[in-house]
């Protein structure tokens, strides 16, 4: 029989029977509507990834304090009576190690210590004499030179930090909670941030402690209305003036580091002279020269600093790790998601297997008369085949527009659906194979039917 | 005379537990060409058998079977689906026509089947259509029609395949009777303009409508 006929006893066939086609591939609807959704929302998260890790140095390295080795001293005691808890020593406790040699070790260790304190505490000092004299650690930019001095590969290093502060001004009808980073004039470059508006922070904002800032695009968008309207504006943080030196264009959410977009952009000294004091947890970053040797430079920095600190940890990770972590979860969500989709797939398959089989019995005394004028086997397997194969395109097409209805409902719950042509091909693919692989052995029985009997059947 | 139909000693049984129950019985039968036959005999006298086997729907057990000078016996069953497509004209007492093709779709089938485009297959209908008087009814599904018109639709595909015999196994079996005259006039019809007619069937009245009557009995065939 030639194909366009058969195509045109199938489509009549089809048509006859509309709400049985519908109810026949629900499966399919279902597989392919999960399918796209699958396609769609893994795309989203790779594309969650990539925009978070976008403005990241792939090379950058980032080192904070995570709080000290010891795990029990006087200092400790101190600084809790003396009313200063301060974050830093929060995480010691609960990093304690339980055994008690180190305990004994440690302990020795605060003793001698104590009196450093006290001389400290004494000379009212800053920056180096509190590294020894406290047991919490403000990394400084002594410690980059030191980092750069002895890690050999560093291309570039910054020193940021960040706190929240309270922001009035603009178009802000109250005062409102906003992130404060304080960074060096570097940390644009080093993080890829471009500017919308304005200048960044420069070195001599930083070393006269200017009062100067640079605001994220969602800060300028909320604080004034526009980048345009902020440029040369008054924020006051804290209470006091900032003139608006620029504003960043939009760089999208990140994992890593500051959100550039929500954050408020001040000089490192500015901060720490008005806005946080002494007590800051800054994060040190350097960038290496090669990507390959970011290892390496891991270790070295490590020994370099627990030269400095014997009794600190730090932590130091590297953007790739992170990247590799974020989008390895990732992968195994969409995998899960493509187990459950397979799944879907195959009880849609046996549904369409079950009605065609029905089906088959159904008009065996069709299939009767068609063998009795000659119709051949090929033909009526290619008849079911083709009925099987046109339900489950035309399941796959609902499915495809049900998942694009679904798909507001996915984003409400803050996933990120990202609907994709190819996304729908590959679903109406898998539900039109999946339909028509299952529709083969009911179709292959039916022309296996002989003649005589299939006729007699009522 | 040509001969359509040859059958010559053909015996066929069926396994009934472990028992082969003879149907037919060392049969043999010959139709020539512009006949027209009629093979006469009751319930389970192995008529229905006959006429699987001459239709190329069963096989024998021993015995040759030439169809237009082709020897069945010797051929396979795929073959068999080409020579009840060309050679055989089905005609069935409960017409078996497919409900859910209209009229015009169910005459065409056997030439589709063939290959023939949908267009092809509908002009060359079109003149038998008219011969048989449903021209009118091409569109409607086969429940839209009365039993009479069924009948003709189904005679109507039979000739479409311009086979070399018409196979009708108690064509007036589901009529009343003016329909059924009317079935057998057309038959008569047919068979002067030089159709090969085997009609099945158990009532003489009928039968007598054929130029020839055989008689099966208990799976034994005799000329009347």
């Amino acid at each position: 029989m030639r194909i366009t006929e058969l195509l045109r006893l199938v489509f009549i066939n089809l048509m006859q029977n509309k709400f049985k086609v519908i109810l026949t591939s629900v499966g399919i609807i279902v597989g392919s509507a999960t399918i796209m959704l699958v396609f769609a929302i893994g795309t989203g998260g790779q594309m969650e990834v990539a925009e978070q890790f976008k403005n990241l140095n792939a090379g950058a390295i980032d080192i904070t304090y995570e709080g000290s080795a010891s795990s029990f001293n006087m200092e400790d005691f101190a600084a809790m009576e003396g009313g200063i808890p301060d974050m830093g020593s929060m995480p010691d406790m609960s990093s304690m190690p339980g055994g008690g040699a180190s305990f004994g070790g440690s302990s020795e260790r605060g003793g001698s210590r104590g009196g450093g304190f006290s001389m400290g505490g004494f000379g009212g000092g800053r920056g180096n004499s509190s590294r020894d004299d406290r047991n919490k650690v403000v990394l400084t930019t002594e410690d980059i030179e030191e980092i750069e001095t002895f890690v050999p590969g560093i291309a570039d290093s910054t020193i940021s930090y960040t706190t929240t502060a309270s922001v009035e001004g603009g178009e802000l009808e109250e005062a409102g909670s906003y992130t404060i980073a304080g960074v060096k004039s570097n940390y644009r470059e080093m993080s890829n941030l471009t500017m919308a508006i304005g200048e960044f922070l420069t070195d001599e904002n930083d070393e006269n402690k200017e009062k100067y800032c640079v605001l994220g695009a969602t800060v300028a968008k909320e604080i004034f209305g526009s980048a345009y309207d902020a440029y040369d504006n008054i924020v006051y943080i804290d209470g006091r003036p900032y003139v608006v030196n620029g504003v960043l264009s939009e760089m999208g959410s990140v994992s890593s580091g500051i959100s550039p977009d929500t954050a408020i952009f001040i000089p490192y000294e500015t901060g720490i002279k008005y806005i946080t004091g002494s007590d800051i947890s800054p994060t040190v970053t350097v960038i290496a020269e090669n990507v390959d040797d970011v290892d390496t430079i891991m270790t070295n920095i490590e020994t370099v600093l627990a030269d400095s600190y014997s009794n600190a940890s730090f932590s130091i990770s590297d953007a790739g790790t992170k990247m590799e972590a974020a989008s390895k979860s990732n992968d195994t969500l969409q995998l899960l998601l493509i187990a459950m989709a397979a799944i879907v797939f195959i009880v849609g398959g046996i549904g369409i297997m079950n009605v065609l089989f029905v089906s088959v019995k159904e008009r065996t005394n069709e299939i009767g008369i068609l063998k009795a004028l000659g119709c051949k086997k090929r033909d009526i397997l290619m008849e079911f085949l083709f009925e099987a194969c046109f339900m489950s395109f035309i399941g796959s097409i609902l499915g495809v527009l049900i998942s694009l209805g679904i798909t507001p409902i996915i984003e409400s719950f803050g996933v990120r659906v990202e609907l994709s042509v190819s996304g729908a091909v590959l679903s109406l693919a898998f539900g039109v194979i999946t339909g028509t692989l299952f529709g083969f052995y009911p179709a292959f029985k039916a022309s296996r039917l002989i003649p005589v009997v299939a006729l007699n059947q009522e | 005379m040509e001969k359509i139909i040859e059958i010559k000693n053909v015996n066929k049984g069926y396994m009934l537990g472990e028992e082969n129950v003879p149907v037919l019985k060392d049969v043999n039968f010959t139709v020539e060409k512009g006949e027209f036959v009629a093979i006469l005999g009751p319930s389970g006298s192995g008529k229905t058998t006959l006429m699987n086997i001459i239709g190329c729907m069963d096989v024998l057990d021993s015995g040759e079977y030439y169809l237009n000078g082709r020897a069945i016996h010797d051929t396979k069953e795929k073959y068999l689906t080409e020579v009840r497509n060309k050679d055989i004209g089905f005609i069935f007492q409960n017409y078996q026509l497919i409900p859910t093709y209209n009229v015009m779709q169910n005459i065409m089938m056997p030439l589709l089947m063939r290959g023939m485009s949908h267009k092809e297959a509908r002009n060359q209908c079109m003149e038998i259509v008219k011969l048989l008087g449903i021209d009118h009814r091409l569109e409607h599904k086969p429940n839209e029609l009365s039993g009479g018109q069924k009948q003709r639709v189904s005679i109507a595909r039979a000739l479409a395949s311009e086979p070399a015999v018409l196979l009708a196994d108690e064509p007036t079996g589901a009529l009343d009777s003016s329909s059924g005259q009317e079935v057998l006039k057309l038959f008569k019809k047919l068979n002067e303009m030089g159709n090969t007619i085997v009609m099945i069937t158990h009532d003489l009245n009928v039968a007598q409508n054929a130029k020839r009557i055989v008689h099966i009995v208990d799976g034994v065939l005799s000329e009347a």
